[in-house]
């Protein structure tokens, strides 16, 4: 529940973050979760600013009429003072925090974003090699059945249907196997590419990170123990 | 004490919002500069828990019973994070100072008098309950990673061994603390109920942006120190009830249930007990051999994987609810369900509306998002 003061009923902070949005029904258009959330995040740390502007308002008034009616005698002036000094380091810490807290979760979002494109990416690979693996099997499917009618139809003078099938049912698989030998050895020739290049990538880095760094310092040697 | 004039003063003061908990913290660090070490880097996730545990607790002024409770809770929980009774002084001055500061002209003598006897008697009862669990409990338990096996490029399965003996009743989870996020607790279901040589079994899935999930999945490694809080959780076997069983899972919500299986397993006279596992692609199912093993020796057992987003798979296909739906009549069974929260709150519903009644119904809330396999 969001807390609301006593008296007034308005809207805090903290019922911002509270609020939550029942999901569109399925087949019904809906907002983007993300988004509202983003903007109703925005909207909370708006009020916590005005809350807080408010606030510090507030303190310098008080501040100022306790001056003007001249009710801080010397002693009250320094303690007061040094309440204040506390104030202003908690809030450079805060502030401090809140940077180191941005930081932090601006690092997250970059990896959640990352890791989104890499799956997406990971994604669209494998569909595409299972569609190509689909287009290659069925390619090599269609060659080897017109092999087998050729062979079937072939007028050898053979006895018999039996032996007729056996010779089509070796086409087939032989011009199976051919088909899919070649697609298989044209697969590989790419992979090793690509370890090719991968390799001579790496040694170009490495041999470049080895040149920028400095020369190893000259130890000196320790004079030879004698006695 | 005036318990209405507690709840005015702190609706007033949480008008401020994130702005409490940062000054409450920067205040205490300033005082008390070593008591930085017991909290993360990043201090947005402390400040939330630390006004909705404010909030809770003011609400539940005049609720002894639950207010106490929950305070037992609290400080047994505490203890993992090196909490100890000390601490609970500084504490109390930061959060008067904190509340003195947004009262402004609001804060009198009467008011402080209030909060103070407040926090004396909630770190009284936190302080107590810590200190009973330490009769029994140690603050965590040091574990060791035995084995870590990659089974897809985002999920890990992993076995640790315990120093102390891990207490737990199957379907239960602990927080998990290691050395690449210190001081960055995570909840994770044990995958196995316990066994004689007190290794525990973790599925863990990368979440993107996790803050803990990448280190488990990618940075540990046979040898690899944990630290793990005390088992909780309400996903456990109601052993008497007599009803056959549903056990329904997506994802790494398969962990809780094969740990209820395996508790089925060692009954005199097992249930009848049906397993759904889901997940959006066949190469998801990180776990076909463990469920096959299980299954085979298991002939109570019936287990379902099945896929929602690929539609070359051979199995079962459809969203988990429809595949539950159609294969059997589920109103006389216990059910237990875990997984990510559409899941979850997708299953709850629809095991509703085909006449389960609630209290048969037991959930683990995984607490991350993915769309319902």
């Amino acid at each position: 529940m969001p807390v609301i003061s006593g008296t007034d009923n308005r809207l805090t902070p903290d019922a911002v973050q509270a609020v939550t949005f029942p999901s569109a029904r399925i087949g019904r258009r809906g907002l983007d979760e993300e988004h509202v959330r983003a903007f109703c995040g925005q909207v909370e740390r708006e009020l916590v600013r005005l809350f807080n502007e408010r606030t510090s308002l507030t303190d310098e008034v008080q501040r100022l009429r306790r001056r003007v009616l001249g009710l801080s005698g010397d002693d009250g002036e320094s303690g007061y003072r040094q309440d204040d000094a506390h104030v202003q380091a908690v809030r450079i810490l805060s502030k401090a925090q809140q940077t180191a807290d941005r930081y932090v979760a601006d690092a997250q979002e970059y990896s959640r974003q990352l890791a989104q494109d890499a799956r997406r990416r990971r994604d669209e690979i494998l569909a595409e090699a299972k569609s190509h693996a689909a287009l290659v099997l069925d390619d090599a499917h269609g060659e080897a059945s017109r092999a087998a009618e050729v062979a079937l139809a072939a007028p050898v003078g053979l006895p018999g249907t039996d032996r007729r099938e056996v010779e089509a049912e070796l086409a087939y698989l032989r011009t199976f196997s051919d088909i899919y030998r070649t697609h298989l050895r044209a697969y590989l020739d790419v992979l090793l590419r690509n370890v090719e290049e991968w390799e001579r990538a790496e040694k170009t880095s490495l041999a470049a990170a080895r040149a920028s760094l400095p020369l190893p310092p000259h130890i000196p040697q320790p004079p030879p123990v004698t006695g | 004490m005036d318990t209405a004039r507690l709840k005015e003063s702190f609706a007033r003061v949480a008008m401020h919002g994130d702005e409490v908990a940062l000054f409450f913290f920067s205040d205490l660090f300033l005082r008390y500069p070593e008591s930085r070490d017991l909290f993360p880097v990043s201090m947005a996730a402390q400040r939330d828990y630390l006004l909705q545990a404010l909030a809770r607790i003011v609400a539940l002024i005049g609720d002894a019973d639950q207010l106490t409770a929950y305070l037992q809770a609290l400080g047994r929980a505490h203890r993992k994070y090196g909490t100890v009774p000390d601490h609970y002084e500084p504490v109390g001055s930061s959060l008067i100072a904190t509340l003195a500061h947004f009262s402004g002209d609001g804060w009198t003598p009467e008011l402080a008098a209030d909060w103070h006897a407040a926090y004396g008697l909630v770190a009284q009862v936190m302080t107590d309950a810590a200190a009973e669990d330490a009769r029994t409990n140690p603050p965590f338990w040091e574990a060791t990673v035995l084995s870590h096996e990659m089974r897809t490029f985002d999920t890990a399965v992993f076995r640790v061994v315990t120093l102390d003996t891990l207490s737990y009743l199957p379907g239960q989870s602990v927080a998990v603390e290691c050395d690449l996020r210190p001081r960055i607790w995570r909840r994770y279901s044990i995958a196995n109920a316990p066994r004689d040589d007190a290794t525990l079994e973790f599925h863990v899935r990368v979440i993107e942006g996790g803050a803990l999930s990448m280190a488990l999945v990618r940075g540990l490694s046979p040898g690899s120190r944990l630290r793990l809080g005390p088992p909780a959780g309400s996903l456990t076997l109601d052993t008497g009830s007599g009803r056959d069983v549903l056990l329904v899972g997506s994802s790494t919500g398969l962990a809780p249930l094969k740990a209820i299986a395996g508790q089925i397993a060692d009954l005199a006279s097992p249930p009848r007990a049906h397993l759904f596992a889901g997940a959006q692609q066949a190469e998801a199912l990180y776990d076909l051999p463990g469920l096959e093993k299980l299954g085979a020796r298991s002939p109570w057992l019936t287990i379902t994987p099945c896929v929602s987003a690929d539609p070359g798979y051979q199995g079962e296909r459809g969203m988990l609810p429809d595949v539950v739906a159609r294969s059997g009549a589920w109103a006389d069974h216990d059910a237990y369900l875990a997984g990510p929260t559409l899941m979850v709150k997708a299953m709850t519903a629809r095991l509703t509306s085909l006449g389960v009644p609630a209290a048969q119904i037991h959930v683990e809330d995984f607490g991350w998002s993915e769309p319902c396999p």
